[in-house]
């Protein structure tokens, strides 16, 4: 795992850097999403996740669920258009799992994407995210420390 | 120079007081200036936090008897009553205007709101993360969020606050509790009026922030209108926030059993059935320690009036077993005091229950 200011960010995984969105796809054909550690870092201790319901569709840009700290509540986007076909249910009773291991057990939803062909081009993994990862942070001042 | 809006709304209905933020912040394209929104409600109502359930939050029966209605934000944090008495500063910003870390958002955003009230002679400092403090009371919240594509920061301008109606509308477990509430409100919260012993002229004030405002964000402010399309999102987001499926909708997981005061003080009860009787303890908690206790139930102490200098052995005790149990026992050597079906752990059982609720 590349650690770029502190900040856990996997190479292998899709990114979509500005809305801070990791995407990793399935076997299956579907999407799983889940916010990057930078951004559980950002908003801090999460007290409430509110992943969007089974069966739900989401937009490319808008919410599929919100998340909200002691400081700041806010969504985690879809990064592409589809259907909810998964929600982390554990979440709800625990939703410090969005920083304990925001690559892992705090995954937010599953989607299954309209135009993974299209949509997906948008993301970025590998080398080239982690350079578009590490210009963010800086150009942001995000440190994970 | 960075040019910015203000948008002045004056009064408006307590439901358009919020949905004009939100509006706002969905209507937001790439070309819609950074604005600030200052306006306030014509009539008193309850507003509550994104994720809060609302029974369990508030005395909906009190509400619906006194007319007041109640509207979910999509902004964080607790149940709170409005009124006139608050102009609302609402920072409605472009993705990434704003600095990325909150400790440093809610520092630019308090940044005026202190200069405000430092201007006008009132004592204010920021209390990080995001309360502002005048020599240890609280002088109005504030909070963030993402909406739509907008950075939101809100808060308020405190002319005046109704501490009494504010303790009213919370769903509390015990009238004990509420009165403890309404004391710990007077104590460790403040306004404009208490500072000043007088209400500013709103206009002025609103004048004086506008200016910290400029200087904090070095922009230029024009005051403007909300555009057509922009009271059109917000005509929308009433229907919603005004909808009976919004309101009710199930919250998250409740944060605490606590009532937060401010940053440092928080009040909470514990319930402990001994064999002697049942013990209500009541607390406030200023700093992790036992800043005042109420102990009350059906047991039985003799003498009487014991019990309250119990309740003073307690004060300024940390809030841990550890530092609680010593000082009971100690209570009970040096005061000739009987408590049939009543020992020392049960006190400290019910004492640390305020613990549990934190």
């Amino acid at each position: 795992m590349a650690v770029l200011n502190n900040c856990n960010i996997p190479e292998d995984l899709l990114y979509w850097v500005r809305e801070h969105v990791w995407v990793r796809p399935e076997e299956d054909g579907t999407i799983t999403i889940g916010m990057t550690d930078a951004a559980q870092h950002l908003a801090g201790i999460v007290v409430n996740a509110n992943p969007k319901k089974v069966g739900r569709k989401v937009k490319k840009g808008r919410s599929a669920g919100t998340v909200e700290s002691g400081k700041w509540v806010g969504p985690i986007k879809a990064p592409v258009n589809g259907l909810v076909v998964a929600a982390n249910e554990a979440l709800k009773s625990d939703p410090t799992l969005l920083n304990r291991d925001p690559y892992g057990e705090g995954w937010f939803v599953r989607i299954q994407p309209d135009d993974w062909e299209t949509e997906g081009a948008d993301l970025v993994t590998g080398e080239q995210a982690m350079a578009d990862y590490q210009a963010f942070l800086d150009e942001k001042g995000i440190n994970c420390a | 120079m960075n040019k910015m809006r203000v948008l002045d709304v004056g009064l408006v209905s307590p439901l358009r007081s919020q949905a004009i933020y939100h509006g706002v912040a969905y209507a937001m394209t790439p070309e819609t200036p950074d604005t600030i929104i200052l306006v306030g409600p014509t009539d008193p109502y309850v507003c509550i936090g994104y994720h809060q359930e609302l029974e369990k939050e508030v005395d909906m029966d009190y509400c619906r008897a006194q007319n007041l209605p109640v509207y979910r934000r999509e902004v964080g944090g607790g149940a709170v009553y409005l009124d006139r008495g608050q102009v609302f500063t609402q920072w409605i910003f472009q993705r990434d205007r704003l600095p990325a870390t909150l400790e440093k958002r809610f520092a630019l955003y308090i940044q005026p709101l202190v200069e405000t009230y430092r201007s006008l002679g009132i004592d204010a400092t920021l209390r990080p993360i995001n309360d502002v403090h005048v020599r240890g009371k609280k002088i109005g919240g504030t909070g963030a969020a993402q909406i739509g594509d907008a950075d939101v920061v809100v808060g308020s301008l405190m002319f005046d606050f109704n501490f009494e109606l504010m303790a009213q509308v919370l769903k509390v477990p015990s009238e004990k509790m509420r009165d403890k509430i309404y004391q710990s409100l007077q104590e460790y919260m403040t306004t404009m009026t208490r500072e000043l012993g007088e209400t500013p002229d709103y206009d002025r004030v609103k004048r004086i922030y506008l200016d910290h405002c400029a200087q904090a964000l070095g922009a230029e402010l024009e005051l403007a209108e909300p555009t057509p399309q922009e009271l059109a999102v917000t005509a929308e987001v009433e229907e919603r926030l005004g909808s009976d499926e919004w309101l009710h909708q199930k919250g998250g997981l409740r944060q605490s059993d606590a009532v937060k005061i401010h940053a440092d003080v928080y009040l909470g009860e514990g319930v402990h059935k001994a064999p002697g009787g049942l013990i209500r303890a009541t607390a406030r908690v200023r700093e992790d320690r036992i800043d005042d206790l109420t102990l009350s139930g059906d047991f039985t102490m003799i003498p009487a009036f014991a019990v309250g200098a119990l309740e003073q052995a307690l004060r300024g005790v940390k809030l841990e077993e550890e530092a609680i149990a010593p000082k009971v026992a100690e209570f009970y050597r040096a005061l000739s005091v009987q408590s049939p079906g009543v020992a020392v752990e049960d006190w400290v059982s019910a004492v640390m229950g305020v613990e549990g609720q934190m």
